[in-house]
């Protein structure tokens, strides 16, 4: 298992672009894909996309990014990729069922994203999971799912 | 071209962090949250990891001070963090009194490798906030039913490791124990679930070796 134990820097800075983008020739570069919520760990167990074992091992002041560059070797690097982040959109059917929806995502501790008329909840876990909380709005015609029949 | 050996640690990986993990116990009121900590402390100290206890309750220090009379670790690395009315407040809207104990341990005890946080009791949504911990438990016993997993509480969702304990009590409160581990590992979709005994320690090693595994790094 390989440890990791800094952040090395960020894909996108200059020099450091320079040298992914030759190891993306010359030699490797794997991908540490994470998810949004796993980035405020410091301590992770994953493998990476060429399965390669790693112990991510921080200091409390490092962060986790899309881009960080874990390891940086003559013929090897290991960088974060962040999964996209997915959405739920939803549509009240009128203010007092936007009242409620906004009160139960926030009990529910879901982060979500205003759009207009539309409520977006991060999905943080399976599409299915949400739905069956969300089932009774649904039930009662208080919302609907944008994108589903 | 240079051969790399995959068991050779690179040069920027070599050093620690100065920081120690930090691992959430979470779980509704009673299920064995510190009684489970007290057979992980004796184990963690015997395997060689620096250890501190941060434990969390709603208006006193019960649980900080049985951990500490308990003569398991010195009383200097067990902390308290009084909660006031909600429990999860403190381990997932705003974790800073938490975090504020961490860093302090960390602060005193250069070389600490892992903090356990214990949460107050609290139900079956409860979780922490990965801002807080690094990897978290949830504690549900089988004295609360067999349908505890079916009711697919937030935290038995969402929770790194899920631990069933008081395995012991199954037959005495007619508990198909199979049957709760089956429909566990239903709704978990294949993250880990354990079975303890935190009475006598039964599975408590495993608990152990899961942590180690996930957070320490240190075989
Ligand atoms: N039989 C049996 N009893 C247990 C086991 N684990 C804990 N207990 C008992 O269950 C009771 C509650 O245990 P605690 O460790 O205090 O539970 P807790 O989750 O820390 O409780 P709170 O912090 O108050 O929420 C105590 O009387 C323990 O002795 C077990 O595995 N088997
Ligand atoms: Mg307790």
């Amino acid at each position: 298992m390989l440890r990791l134990t800094r952040v090395l820097g960020h894909a996108t800075e200059p020099q450091l672009a320079e040298t992914l983008h030759r190891l993306e020739h010359g030699g490797t570069v794997e991908r540490l894909k994470l998810s949004r919520a796993d980035t405020a760990r410091k301590r992770l167990h994953a493998f990476t996309d060429r399965g390669t074992e790693v112990g991510v091992m921080l200091d409390r002041s490092e962060q986790l990014s899309n881009g960080a560059v874990l390891l940086l070797e003559p013929t090897r690097a290991i960088v974060v990729a962040l999964e996209e982040p997915q959405w739920l959109a939803l549509a009240p059917r009128d203010a007092a069922a936007a009242l409620e929806l906004g009160y139960f995502c926030g009990n529910m501790h879901w982060k979500v994203r205003f759009a207009g008329e539309y409520l977006h909840v991060s999905l943080e876990g399976p599409r299915e999971t949400y739905l069956e909380r969300l089932a009774h709005l649904v039930a009662n015609g208080s919302i609907s799912v944008i994108g589903d029949d | 071209m240079n051969d790399i050996n995959a068991n050779a640690i690179p040069a920027a990986s070599r050093e620690r962090p100065s920081t120690a993990a930090r691992v959430g116990i979470g779980g509704p009121v009673g299920s064995g949250k510190t009684a489970l900590l007290e057979q992980l402390i004796p184990r963690f100290l015997a395997r060689g990891t620096d250890l501190a206890v941060i434990t969390n309750d709603i208006a006193t220090k019960e649980d900080a001070e049985r951990v500490r009379r308990s003569g398991l670790i010195a009383p200097e690395r067990v902390l308290a963090v009084e909660t006031g009315a909600c429990p999860h407040s403190a381990i997932r809207e705003d974790p800073t009194l938490n975090m504020q104990s961490a860093d302090d341990l960390d602060r005193r005890f250069p070389g600490l490798e892992l903090i356990l946080i214990e949460s107050g009791g609290d139900n079956l949504a409860s979780s922490f906030s990965l801002d807080l911990v690094d990897y978290w438990l949830f504690v549900i016993d089988v004295a609360g039913g067999d349908d505890i997993p079916r009711k697919r509480g937030l935290g038995v969702l969402s929770c790194d490791l899920l631990v069933i304990n008081k395995t012991d009590l199954a037959p005495y409160v007619r508990v198909d124990l199979p049957r709760m581990v089956r429909e566990a590992n239903e709704v978990r979709k294949g993250k880990p679930v354990l079975l303890t005994n935190c009475a006598i320690g039964d599975g408590v090693d495993a608990v152990v070796e899961q942590i180690a595994r996930e957070v320490l790094f240190d075989r």
